[in-house]
């Protein structure tokens, strides 16, 4: 199968549910999908196409909203599932029903961009510390380390 | 009467810091988790404040294994986004590096195997055999780890004839150690009684798990961004994708002896094929709006990088999925109902690269059979409190 077969596939089995649908390149499919649909399209994509394997979630901080990429891929070509979800309520519906092996990219996605996986089975942090201030999202775009000022115990104050 | 005993983030067994928590029944694992974080590095964050170029070298200094399979993935990407086509001979010497990696990274898997199951012989002979590939990759790079040789638009060093012999020369070499390693790894009956079935992984738990690498091929399922998704000049090179049905350890040396088979075929055909011709062409350094995603299969498995440019010099937005991170899932699913003795082995069989697979810290204090978790924060908290109680002199001039 082709890229342009599996599109047109895309579009009979989805239907009014997809959106935009784009090939920039060989083997890769952009495909737009609005957020409270994207379950029951991963499911279609895993049961008609073969599209079991996840790669995995990449976040992205537009400024007013997040935008979330699932790289799927088969045998035969490389499947980005493209959706967003506004920043003032960043809930996200978890696909672990779907595919189990999404667990530790949604983890990951919640600690960097502090998005809410909705229905995730294990919420818990997985990279960063466990006595990290809340509401610090290092992978937004707003946030910025500062080191803090080198104290030496005991020594002089410049 | 369950127990739950943690296992790192320091400990004998691994070689870098991961958490392993095993809830245990007797010696019978029947629970596991993982806890990631102790080697964050924050590379994503750091890669939005780089240039092009600079992060070739960052994402080369991902892994101390792997290093060119993440300058490759993200060259691959960058070489998209910049629209800028690398010449023939760059490719093939580019992935002629690339083979060579998956040589030495499998030969040394092949001695961590070979410790972790008792046979500390097999150990020194394959790190012996892997001199001789680190030692072809010392002539073409000048490195033994970071051989620093992609680039925007191909590669940085050519190779002329005499290095070309000496590879085909030292691939004999290796060619013949390796057939000795398959009789062994194969047919040897203690080593085999070992690793057969230890770290049981159903074809179906792989698929939904989403396996990588030849953790997935072991366990019969025969995915390979080579094949699948042949980048660079893999579409014109033959070679066979590996795989095992016996789905545990013994699975994964196979597939791993048989890929060095394959490994050497490949840097035969492309050194005899090798195009004539520059190696580099001149690249932009800044990228137009737009995204690429580089896929590549490492050692390890495969590797994807998403980039996002937003018309500057520096990227937007670099994600970086490492192959260890792919595997975790169904390692915990492989340590399952297996003994506490095989942890080493099983968790060693995914050949997992933790630095890799992290890109901030917290610590697991257990006793008698009980688990806290203590943030560093009451740990600096306690040292203080310990510290003021002890007859130290306060206040103390700084001497400089």
């Amino acid at each position: 199968m082709n890229d342009a077969q599996i599109m047109e596939r895309i579009k009979t089995l989805l239907g009014e549910r997809v959106g935009e649908i784009v090939n920039p390149s060989p083997r890769r499919i952009f495909l737009n999908v609005e957020y409270p649909n994207l379950t029951a399209a991963l499911a279609v994509l895993k049961d008609s196409l073969g599209f079991t394997y996840l790669a995995t979630i990449t976040g992205l901080d537009l400024g007013e909203s997040f935008e979330i990429l699932y790289h799927l891929a088969n045998e035969y070509t490389n499947l980005n599932v493209r959706t967003q979800i506004p920043k003032a309520s960043p809930h996200l519906p978890s696909v672990c029903g779907v595919i189990p092996g999404a667990i530790l990219y949604e983890r990951e996605l919640q600690d960097m961009f502090g998005i809410v996986v909705d229905g995730i089975p294990d919420p818990r942090r997985l990279v960063l510390p466990d006595d990290w201030p809340d509401g610090q999202y290092p992978l937004r775009k707003d946030w910025k380390f500062e080191r803090p000022e080198e104290k030496i115990p005991g020594g002089k104050t410049s | 009467m369950k127990f739950t005993v943690p296992i790192g983030p320091q400990h004998p067994a691994l070689k870098e810091p991961i958490s392993l928590r095993m809830t245990l029944e007797g010696e019978v694992i029947r629970d596991a988790d993982i806890r990631l974080g102790y080697n964050h590095r924050g590379l994503e964050k750091l890669a939005e404040s780089r240039t092009y170029l600079q992060n070739i070298y960052l994402t080369e200094r991902i892994c101390g294994i792997c290093s060119h399979s993440h300058s490759s993935c993200f060259v691959q990407a960058a070489e998209q986004l910049l629209e800028v086509e690398p010449p023939r001979r760059g490719v093939y010497l580019r992935y002629l590096v690339s083979e060579l990696e998956r040589v030495h990274s499998h030969l040394l898997w092949l001695g961590v195997a070979g410790h972790e199951a008792g046979f500390d012989s097999f150990f020194m002979y394959t790190w012996r055999d892997r001199e001789v590939v680190m030692d072809i990759l010392e002539r073409i790079s000048g490195n033994r780890v970071h051989y620093a040789i992609n680039t925007l638009g191909g590669v940085r060093r050519d190779i002329d004839e005499i290095q070309r012999q000496h590879i085909l020369e030292s691939l004999a070499v290796l060619r013949a150690r390796s057939e000795y390693y398959f009789k062994i790894g194969a047919n040897e009956p203690t080593f085999v009684a070992r690793l057969a079935g230890v770290g049981y992984l159903s074809k179906q738990q792989a698929i939904a798990l989403c396996a990588v690498g030849p953790t997935a091929r072991a366990s019969d399922v025969a995915r390979d961004v080579r094949k699948d998704d042949p980048y660079g000049m893999y579409a014109e090179v033959p070679f066979e994708v590996c795989t095992a049905q016996s789905c545990d350890v013994l699975g994964r040396t196979v597939v791993r002896i048989k890929e060095l088979m394959q490994c050497y075929n490949i840097i035969e055909f492309l050194l005899k094929n090798l195009p004539e011709g520059p190696v580099v062409v001149r690249s932009p350094r800044r990228a137009k709006p737009g995204e690429a995603i580089g896929r590549y299969e490492a050692p390890r498995g495969e590797n994807i990088h998403y980039l996002k440019a937003n018309g500057t010099d520096k990227p937007e937005r670099l994600k970086v999925r490492a192959p260890t991170l792919a595997n975790y899932a169904a390692t915990i699913e492989m340590l399952k109902s297996g003994f506490i003795a095989d942890i080493p082995l099983i968790f060693a069989a995914i050949d997992p690269c933790i630095c890799c697979a992290e890109r901030v810290v917290t610590l697991v204090n257990g006793r008698s059979g009980e688990e806290t978790v203590v943030p560093l924060s009451r740990l600096r908290a306690m040292a203080r409190e310990r510290f003021q109680k002890a007859p130290v002199q306060k206040d103390a001039e700084w001497p400089l």
